[in-house]
């Protein structure tokens, strides 16, 4: 299921971004003309109003929605702040100048709707990703990057300055940051086969350097910790239009499932996004059941990873297969182990053995 | 073994000199403070007592200004009330336990024995003589100088002139150790403090940095003088009845010729010869206009069936009522002689009674406030005493019980108030309203009330805002209309205010601009130290002071309200103005249009609606 991003759509989807934009802003301004005090409807996203979708795999918002009124004069300031940011975001996105969430704070600065912190402005972001249901990303407010990617892929840019410029991102071994400017840009052509999402940077340096992506024809993608958004998004773009599979390779801990978890079907934080999962991704190891079947060094689990457990277990996504299944031997073993664990048995074991058997494996689930 | 101690006997003074710590005069700083509270006090009771408007002039300087505190300084302090006359002034000022106040009334001081103290310190420290001016007549004016024999509490008197002068007063100088340096910041807000409970003084102070403070009075009346009155049956111990007691019982009067003469006279008899039965027959007639002596005498008379002249002939022995006899001694014949008394003639009851004293339920009634027949006679019944038991024939036991019972027994009314001299709701919020200018202020006088038998009264002030510059609560304690300044946390004025959940009503209490006045007057105010810079919690005294706070709280906390939705109301329209205009800025720019909105009417009217409303 092949579906290229074509440049048109790309142009398309900003049009429509800055036509929304630009509707709420009417909309203020016909109020305020007519004496009347504009007001947003934003969906609401406390816990009670979060559901998930089965079928979409993913948590979903409800119907619920709060007004949020420049009438009340508690509300008041934030209403004026959300107006300013999206505001800013169609400029941003008129001039297509990224900003980092940090840049988002101290621009307010600019106008008299000052942030108290940047904990207050990014609640803001969320409410207008909420409002417009579009994710940040689109209005170029970015987080900051932390994950990087490697493998060969030749993109081209569309940011201002390198447009029509293209890059094949296996020329540089420590990789390429997923910035603003990869998460816009077009993915024109690939020889790999597979996406291996790695959770951690030292691994990530480790299959570059045991050419992973040549042996296993393969893009590495260093998630940095629970992937962000952008590497959500192009995760997603590189299974849906590029048609590859992808892979996901954590430690072996409920953190490390949750990684997992969270590409496949999105987190109650990002309830309010859609776009952002790749249902078809699959989490390849660590498994609780691969630290016994791999002898591999482990540590004890602490208070706080069994209490995460037992939460995941109440998870509607935890309730059945792979996922219940391993979750529950954590439980019983309460022991975890890392993915540089597969050292004991020498620097390339993880690639040499555990990675092909895997591989293999996870063909048949 | 046996160990031989000397029990030797000292005086007052030597008393004091060796627990002078106690009386506020532990160290060169607390004493200066101590020995000015002391001389401004006095001068303030006895203007008051003479309805006069206090002035009250004070200066402090060094006798030495280079040398560093602790040094030597003179203190006098002059006012302008009645004087005391030339005669008392040695031993009012030259003896410990000396004065006039003895009655039962509210009054600042006690007995004039912190003035003494100041006066004793300032000899010990400096060995100078105290200087006392005195004028009770404003023509002529005595001066002493004078120094204590601190062994023989006796004055020593140095130096006495008069003088002419033109106005009445005293003025009382004695140089003594202080630290100004130190103390200074405590005098001069007690001479701050005082003008703010006693707004009807002006008071000057001179110190010895050259800084003049005058604080004039806010108010030309005076509040009414206290009245002495007897005291209530709650507070009064064995040894006060004891005394009492003997106050009350009357006794046999000597029978000499001016007694006699007495007789005569009040018999009209004062001539002449008369015989018994004429006098017997007289004193019928005139029985109701006698004298209690008078009676007395002739009911012996009766007995001893004697005429005047016999009268002087005897001396009376013994009237003994138990068995009817009564013995005398007969100069003629130089003989006791016996006689019975007949117990049914009404002279036999007038000796008895005067004998055994007045009964319980009178002496009840007629020597305490608040009991009348009725509570004199309910009393008996819960004491267990006989209501016509006499007086006279109570022995120590019984004394005990019955002061016991007075203490314990429910039925008394509260003591009467009108020994106690507050300042009045006006007046106080008055000196509140000159003293800190605030925005908000109340004032409360409660009813009087009793702690064991010491009536007391609470009044309050509070004040919010306006020129009230500290920032969190601030307590200004009186206590008989004296500032106290110091000891303050372990005051219960003070655990009353922090007990307060001062939220309910709308404060912050650790940010507002809010000032407590409490005045607490009582005959006795029950300090928890000598040196009277803080009450103790008694749970009476307790109980009204936070009544009186929860009435003034609750008035503040409406003001509170009001100020908050005034204040509401002002916070939105300076919200509109602030953000509107940003909203019509951003809307414009992102909708593409060139103008902006015609919002402005919206805050107008927004602001207007709040106006209406408040």
């Amino acid at each position: 299921m092949k579906k290229k991003q074509t440049k048109q759509d790309k142009l398309n989807k900003t049009k429509d971004l800055i036509a929304l934009l630009k509707k709420h802003g009417a909309q203020v301004y016909e109020d305020l003309e007519n004496g009347e005090f504009p007001k947003f409807s934003i969906p609401n996203r406390s816990i009670s109003n979060i559901i998930y979708d089965k079928k979409l795999r993913q948590y979903v918002l409800g119907t619920n929605t709060s007004l949020r009124s420049s009438r009340n004069s508690s509300q008041l300031r934030s209403f004026t702040q959300l107006l300013w940011l999206a505001f800013f975001a169609n400029k941003l996105t008129h001039e297509k100048k990224s900003s980092t969430l940090r840049d988002v704070y101290y621009s307010s600065q600019a106008f008299a709707v000052d942030f108290e912190d940047q904990g207050e402005s990014d609640n803001i972001i969320v409410d207008l990703e909420a409002v417009l249901s579009q994710p940040r990303e689109d209005f170029y407010v970015f987080p900051e990057e932390r994950s990087s990617i490697f493998g060969d892929l030749t993109i081209e840019y569309t940011i201002p300055g390198y447009e029509g410029k293209t890059q094949n991102l296996s020329s540089h071994p420590d990789g390429y940051a997923i910035g603003p400017s990869m998460t816009s840009a077009e993915l024109v052509d690939t020889s790999a086969e597979l996406v291996i999402a790695i959770e951690k940077g030292g691994l990530f340096t480790r299959f570059v350097e045991e050419q992973v992506d040549k042996k296993f024809k393969s893009i590495i993608i260093n998630t940095g910790g629970q992937a962000p958004r952008s590497t959500r998004t192009l995760l997603k773009r590189l299974h849906d239009e590029m048609g590859l599979p992808v892979v996901i390779l954590t430690d072996g801990d409920v953190y490390g499932e949750h990684i997992a978890m969270v590409i496949k079907s999105g987190s109650a934080n990002a309830a309010h996004l859609k776009g952002l999962t790749v249902p078809d991704a699959k989490w390849m190891g660590v498994w609780a059941t691969d630290i016994d079947k791999f002898k591999l060094p482990t540590i004890p689990m602490t208070e706080s990873d069994i209490k995460r457990c037992y939460d995941l277990l109440k998870d509607p996504r935890y309730q059945e297969g792979l996922w219940k299944r391993e979750l529950e031997v954590f439980i019983k073993i309460k022991r975890k182990a890392e993915l540089e664990a597969f050292s004991k048995y020498g620097l390339n074991n993880i690639t040499e053995k555990y990675l092909p058997k895997k591989l293999e494996e996870s063909k048949s689930f | 073994m046996s160990s031989k101690e000397e029990f030797n006997q000292i005086s007052p003074s030597e008393f004091f000199y060796r627990n002078r710590d106690l009386a506020g005069f532990s160290n060169p700083t607390r004493s200066l403070y101590t020995a000015v509270r002391e001389f401004v006090e006095n001068s303030l009771d006895a203007c008051d007592h003479s309805g006069i408007l206090p002035n009250i002039h004070m200066t402090i300087k060094a006798v030495k200004p280079d040398k560093p505190d602790p040094k030597h300084y003179i203190l006098t302090v002059k006012d302008n009330g009645p004087g005391i006359e030339s005669k008392h002034v040695p031993l009012a000022f030259g003896t410990v336990l000396y004065g006039s106040k003895f009655g039962l009334k509210q009054a600042r001081g006690m007995f004039g024995l912190g003035a003494t103290m100041a006066i004793l310190y300032g000899q010990i420290t400096t060995n100078k003589p105290v200087t006392v001016k005195s004028s009770t007549d404003g023509k002529t004016q005595d001066h002493f100088e004078m120094l204590l024999d601190i062994q023989k509490n006796k004055p020593v008197i140095q130096k006495h002139i008069k003088k002419e002068i033109s106005e009445t007063g005293l003025s009382v100088s004695i140089c003594l150790e202080g630290d100004y340096s130190k103390a200074g910041t405590k005098i001069r807000e007690y001479v701050k403090q005082i003008t703010l409970i006693t707004p009807y003084a002006t008071i000057t102070f001179d110190d010895p940095k050259g800084e003049k403070i005058k604080q004039n009075k806010i108010i030309r009346s005076m509040p009414p003088s206290p009245t002495i009155i007897a005291p209530h049956p709650y507070g009064i111990d064995v040894e006060t009845i004891r005394r009492m007691l003997v106050d009350t019982h009357y006794q046999i009067p000597t029978v000499d010729d001016k007694m006699i003469e007495k007789v005569r006279k009040e018999l009209g008899m004062s001539k002449n010869k008369f015989s018994y039965a004429d006098i017997m027959k007289k004193t019928d007639k005139k029985w109701k206009s006698l004298t209690r002596p008078v009676r007395v005498v002739i009911s012996l008379m009766s007995f001893v069936e004697a005429d005047f002249e016999k009268l002087q002939k005897i001396r009376i022995e013994d009237v003994d009522i138990g068995n009817n006899k009564l013995t005398y001694w007969d100069y003629g014949e130089s003989q006791t002689i016996a006689v019975d008394m007949d117990a049914e003639s009404p002279y036999y009851k007038q000796l008895a009674n005067t004998v055994q004293g007045e009964s319980l339920t009178h002496f009840l009634t007629k020597r305490f406030q608040r009991v009348g027949p009725t509570a004199a006679n309910e009393f008996c019944k819960f004491a267990k005493f006989k209501p016509e038991t006499r007086i006279g024939n109570m022995n120590n036991q019984d004394l005990v019980k019955l002061s016991d019972a007075l203490q314990t027994y429910e039925g008394f009314r509260a003591p009467d108030p009108t020994c106690l001299a507050p300042l009045g709701a006006e007046p106080l919020e008055k000196g509140i309203d000159r003293f800190f200018e605030p925005d908000f202020k109340a004032v409360v006088q409660r009813t009087a009330s009793a702690y064991s038998g010491f009536p007391f009264i609470i009044e309050m002030g509070i004040a919010y805002g306006g020129n009230i510059q500290s920032r969190g609560t601030k307590v200004y304690r009186f206590a008989n209309r004296i500032p106290l300044l110091y000891d303050e946390g372990s005051d219960v004025v003070l655990k009353v205010v922090n007990d307060t959940d001062w939220g309910r009503y709308k404060v912050k209490n650790d940010s507002a601009p809010m000032v407590i006045v409490s005045h607490i007057c009582s005959t006795r105010v029950p300090y928890k130290t000598v040196g009277k810079e803080n009450v103790a919690d008694r749970p009476e005294i307790e109980r009204e002071l936070r009544l009186a706070l929860q009435f003034l709280s609750r008035k503040l906390s409406g003001y509170m309200s009001k100020k908050g939705q005034a204040e509401m109301a002002k916070k939105r329209a300076n919200l509109y103005s602030k953000y509107l205009p940003l909203v019509a800025q951003f809307c414009t720019e992102l909708s593409g249009n060139k103008k902006e909105p015609n919002y402005k009417k919206m805050i107008k009217e927004e602001i207007s609606i709040e106006e209406k409303t408040d």
